[in-house]
Order: structure tokens, then sequence, then C-alpha cells
């Protein structure tokens, strides 16, 4: 009973939830802040995010009438629920240790495209052809950077159950353990073997946001937001929020397999250092790499995510193996 | 569902009148299978507004504002051929300062309308930092403008019989200045289209328009000049002071999307080099010749705007009104290419090509 109130706590308040949500909206206006000053520009209050949602939840729900409306309005659901679970799944490395001690990995790893199937169903029950384009582009999008990130996963599942030996059966997949280890035997970010999953990872970050380069689902310029297109009110303001917490989900995660290292033994400092790592993480993989790129097509991004990434990964798990 | 349709059937995909990447309204049916288009119809007349029987109820002088006012982008080339037209009728001869003046503010319409044709196709790549670094590029011509006309897009410099501005040498001083503060900047944005990789990537080999189609189809400006056909009306049938100027015609046989940018960033440089002579070799005197009485008759006359060649076609019946204004605009040409163009190309890449002719909409329909 206490621990599925726990749990409950867990996905409302902190990390997922209210927490999560707060950490997703403040990466979200401060990136468009930053990529505003990258380009000279003066940019929204890092406020916006929320005034936007809140706007949002004002409006009309309009439902097009050649729609299949229980998927219409089932989509946003769906992978709003998905990410507030996985959300508990996120250990803040000193503060809060994670949801479970076992196999989390595989569920975060099961957990993580559910706001892109959202997308895609959402797509393709608002019977727009711009929607039927965006998911099209959005599963094949998946495909290719689920990829690496398995073998980002497997690679560190791999080296830290091999150091662990006895007490793990060959790969460990709670991060629990994975965050231990690394506290103890130094962060994985700075394992000469990690470094190309790392890099791999930070590769995976734009394409699973759906940023530039990678933005090619919602195109604004070719799909009209593609899947979003028919979503207005408070369906939209769903997806936004779903962003968000999928924003605190991939950095956390980020920082959970690479850098769980902690400063000190007061969760306060512990907390701040955490969000601190977090916005670094956020301006290196997402902000700088939009503000630097155009927009891939999709099957360049395709055969990029195939090769680039997936080699990279690929070495990190062939060193995790033999080492 | 629709979705059920992408697997192997083909289906209709809107785009436009409306859309993001179309800066004036014009209609795209598409059909689509996959992400390969497999058939367009263009569809389009929405921003038609009558001008050519406007023309007819207005006054010779009248004539030149309304003219002025038919496209944004190569507003100062409307007027500027209509002028030509009616001197031609008329029979005057305008002054050598007037030649120089209008030349001049002809070129930085011309830099303007560049910058803001290769700043749309960074904008519909989703490279967002490239547009914004090329439209502030484009803000010091649009300074120059504002501070030598007035005026920031419609300049009001042809009249007439010559021009209404007279510039001022403090004002050549400074424009000579904004030129040499914008060239090493355009140089920077020049070699970021031509070397970055992710531009290139979604702009070179695609859209081709091979030279006998361009030739076939007739197509004009930096389009025509891109698929490798030497055509300039400012060298093949020298105006205004162009026969005193030196410049080059700048011709890519690329064929292809990135071919057209190119054509029209290295056209800027020789814009900024008849800039610069304008200024330095602009005679004293007078800047407009006195009008003289309207007589029946009918006389054209063409230009070279940013996207090709402009065509004026008037006659007049011996009263202020001309009883019939006829003009030709580069898009009306440069329209037809588009179905070569677009021909198997994938969906991500209409909106490109079709900023790649920098098509003008309001000009074609008028």
């Amino acid at each position: 009973m206490i621990d599925t109130l726990l749990a409950i706590l867990h996905m409302t308040i902190f990390p997922g939830g209210i927490f999560a949500l707060a950490l997703g909206f403040f990466c979200k206006g401060l990136d468009r802040r930053v990529e505003a000053r990258l380009q000279r520009r003066v940019g929204p209050p890092l406020i916006q995010p929320w005034l936007d949602a809140a706007k949002l939840l004002t409006k009309e729900t309009l439902i097009p009438k050649t729609a299949c409306r229980a998927a219409f309005l089932f989509a946003p659901v769906f992978g709003f629920t998905g990410m507030a679970v996985c959300a508990a799944f996120i250990p803040v490395p000193g503060v809060y240790s994670g949801l479970s001690n076992m196999g989390d990995l595989l569920v975060i790893f099961y957990l993580l495209p559910l706001p892109a199937m959202a997308l895609m169903l959402g797509g393709s029950a608002s019977s727009s052809p711009f929607g039927a384009l965006g998911f099209s582009r959005e599963m094949l999008l998946m495909l290719a950077y689920e990829t690496p990130l398995l073998m980002i996963l497997l690679s560190v599942a791999m080296l830290v159950g091999k150091n662990l030996g006895a007490e793990s059966s060959g790969a460990e997949f709670s991060l629990l353990r994975i965050v231990a280890w690394q506290q103890e035997n130094g962060s994985l970010g700075f394992n000469p073997a990690m470094i190309p999953a790392l890099l791999a990872y930070l590769i995976f970050l734009p394409g699973t946001m759906g940023v530039a380069p990678f933005d090619i689902a919602e195109a604004e310029t070719e799909l009209l937001e593609g899947p979003l297109l028919e979503y207005g009110g408070p369906l939209l303001a769903l997806f936004t929020v779903t962003s968000a917490l999928k924003t605190f989900v991939v950095l956390g995660l980020g920082i959970a397999l690479f850098f769980p290292g902690t400063i000190s033994s007061l969760w306060p400092v512990n907390l701040v250092w955490f969000v601190l790592k977090c916005l670094a993480l956020m301006l290196l993989s997402l902000t700088l790499v939009k503000s630097a790129t155009g927009r891939f097509r999709i099957d360049q991004a395709f055969r990029f995510y195939v090769t680039i990434p997936a080699a990279l990964a690929l070495c990190s798990l062939v060193l995790a193996w033999v080492m | 569902m629709t979705v059920m349709n992408t697997a192997g059937r083909s289906f209709s995909m809107p785009l436009g009148p409306v859309h993001v990447a179309l800066e004036e309204p014009v209609y795209f049916h598409l059909t689509v299978e996959g992400e390969t288009i497999r058939k367009v119809e263009l569809t389009s007349g929405h921003v038609h507004r009558g001008m050519e029987a406007m023309a007819t109820q207005r006054n010779l002088t009248k004539n030149t504002t309304l003219t002025e006012r038919v496209c944004s982008l190569c507003s100062n080339s409307h007027s500027f051929t209509y002028c030509m037209a009616v001197e031609n009728v008329l029979g005057v001869s305008i002054p050598p300062r007037a030649r120089y003046l209008r030349v001049l503010a002809e070129e930085i319409k011309r830099v303007a309308s560049h910058l803001f044709n290769t700043a749309i196709q960074a904008h519909i790549i989703g490279f967002k930092s490239l547009f914004m670094h090329t439209m502030e590029v484009r803000e010091m011509i649009q300074d120059v403008k504002e501070t030598v006309y007035g005026n920031r897009m419609n300049l009001a410099q042809n009249c007439i019989g010559g021009v209404k501005c007279d510039v001022t040498p403090e004002l050549l001083k400074y424009i000579l200045g904004m030129v040499d503060k914008m060239e090493p900047e355009v140089e920077e944005i020049r070699e970021l289209y031509t070397s970055n990789s992710m531009v290139l990537g979604r702009t070179r080999g695609l859209g081709l328009l091979p030279g006998e189609d361009a030739l076939r189809l007739g197509v004009v400006g930096p389009v025509a000049r891109g698929s490798g056909l030497k055509m300039d009306v400012r060298k093949d049938s020298p105006y205004a002071a162009y026969p005193d100027l030196e410049f080059r015609t700048i011709v890519n046989d690329g064929c292809c999307i990135h071919s057209r940018t190119t054509v029209r960033l290295h056209e800027i440089f020789e814009s900024f080099r008849l800039i610069r002579q304008c200024c330095e070799r602009v005679p004293d005197g007078a800047t407009t010749a006195s009008m003289r009485q309207i007589r029946a008759a009918e006389a054209c006359a063409r230009t070279e705007a940013p996207r090709g060649e402009v065509f004026y076609y008037i006659r007049t019946n011996g009263t202020d009104r001309p009883a019939r204004l006829k003009w030709r605009v580069p898009s009306y040409m440069n329209w037809e290419a588009l179905g070569v163009m677009m021909r198997d190309c994938k969906v991500a890449d209409v909106a490109l090509i079709t900023n790649s002719i920098d098509p003008c909409v309001s000009c074609t329909e008028r």
C-alpha cells in the first residue's frame, strides 16, 4: 500500500509529474532563448512554454469530421501516460534512486517510443494527408534511432554487468546498480570504451526529440507540423506537455547512464547539480545542433542513423564485450 | 483511413494556397506515392487584382505608382520598364544623370531581392540560423533604401522622363561605404551556401531543368542562367546606363536548385560592382527631361528584373490615359518549368523547387 502510494507520488510530484514538467518546460524555454541569442534575436521569456500551454488549454477542442474520433482523442493521452510513468523510473543521483531496482532500463526502453507512437497514432487518425505522411516519416525515423539506442543501453549494461561479476548475471539492467557502480568507479562518460556510446547518445537526442536536423515528421515548411496539424487546444497542450516530460526523461537517462556523479552528500546540492547537468546536455546536443543545421530529408536521416550512431554504439558494445 | 493508401497506391495532397513555405498564394495539387510526387497540377489566380484594366483608367503619371505596386520585390523594375515604355511612346530621351540613378536603384533592389530568395531557401530547409543571418545582412541594403529613398520596399524612384530623387554626393558616399561593409558579409553567405553539406545535400542535383527544356519553355533570368543559358537583357539589349558599365553575366550549367542559388549569389557581387561604378561615374546635370505632347502610338520596353525579363507594351490614343497597357513578367515564363523540375521529386523538395524559380505570384496574376 505504502509502495503504491509512493509510486504514485513519484509519478506525479517527483521526479515525474510536476518536477519533470517544470524542468522540461524550463529546458524548452532556455532552448528557445539560447537559440534566439545564437541568431542575434532577443527570444521569448523563459516562461513562454508555460504561457503557450496555458493558452492552448483555454482553446476549443476541434475534431475533424473525417477523423477516427476515439484514436484521435486517445493518442495524446496515450503518449502522456507513457511519459508520466517513464519519468518515475529516471533516477536523480544523490536524491532519488528510481522506481524499481531491477530491469528498469528495459522498461524505459519500451516506454520511450510511446510519444512517437502517439504522434503516429494521432497523425493517422486525423485523416489528413499531412498526418499520413508524417506518420510514415516518424515510423522510419523511429526505426532508425531506436537501433543505436538499444545498442547504447546494451553496451552500458554489459560493461557494468561484467564489472559487477558474480552479483549480476551477465548484463546489468538495473539503473540503480548502474548508477551506484559509476558513483564508486567513476562515470562511464569518461571511460574510453564508452565514449563512442556517449557520442551516439548525443546524436540520438535530437532524433528522439524531433528537433532540427531531425524535425522531419513535423517539418513545418513541408508538412505543416504533419501529425500535429489537426490538433489544437487542450489536446495539443497535452502533446507539448508530453514533449516536455520526454525532454526530462531523455536528458535524465543520459545523466544516469554516463554522468551520475554527485558532488555532495546534501540532496539539494545534488538536485541542483543534476539540473545543471541536464541543461548542459540539452544545450550541447539539442540547442547547438539545432542552430547549426538545416533539416535532413527522411532518406538522408535514415541513412545517417543506421550508419554513424549505429557504428559508434556498436563500437562501444564490442569494446564492452572484450574488455 | 488515409494511412492505408501510403502503402502502395497514390493519394492526393494539397499544398497551398496558404502554406508556410509559400510566400504568396498558389495551389499545388500533388499526387503522391509514398514520398514521391507522381503528378503536379498548378492552380493560380488567387490574387488577381485586374491591374491591366486599372491602368487604362488612370493617367500616365498615376500609372507609375500603380505599376510599382504590381510586386514588392521587383517593384522598381516595373516602374522602370513602364517609364521606359512611356518615354519610347512619347519620344523622350532621359538625361544621363537619370540613367545612372535608375541603374543605381535597380541594382540596390536586385541585391535585396536575391538575398531574400536565398534566405527563404534556408528557411525551407529548416536552417533557421542561416535564414536569420542572411536576413540580417539584407537588413543593411534595406537601410540603404530607407536612407536614400525614404522607403524600404517601394523606392518610388522612377518617374516619366527621369528620376524623382536626386542622390546627393554624401548619399553616394554612404552607399559606397555600405557596399564595402556588405561585401565581406555576402561573401561569407556565399561560402556557406556553396560549402555547407546540409544545404548542398538538399539542393544539389535536385529540381533539374536541363538546358534544352529551359530553351523550350522559354525560361528567363536566374532560372535560365542556372541551366546554362547565357541571357541577360542588360547585355542583350542594353538600356539606361548599362552599355557604359562593366559587369559579367553569371552562368552556371548545374541545372539544379543549387546552381540557381549560386547564380543569384554571384549576381549580388556583380550588382555591387554596378552600384560602385554608378556612384563613381554618375554625371552632373538634370534628373528629368520635360514631357512631350501625348500622341497616338505604341511602344514597348524590356528590362532585366531580379527574376528575369520584364516586358511592357503600351498603346496611347492621344489622351493622358493609355488605351492598353500590357506586361509580361518573368515568373509567368518560369512557372511552366516547375512541371519539369518536379518530375518524380520528393514531397520534401516541392517547396524548395518552387522557391528556386523565385516565384512572384502577385506579378504573374496582377
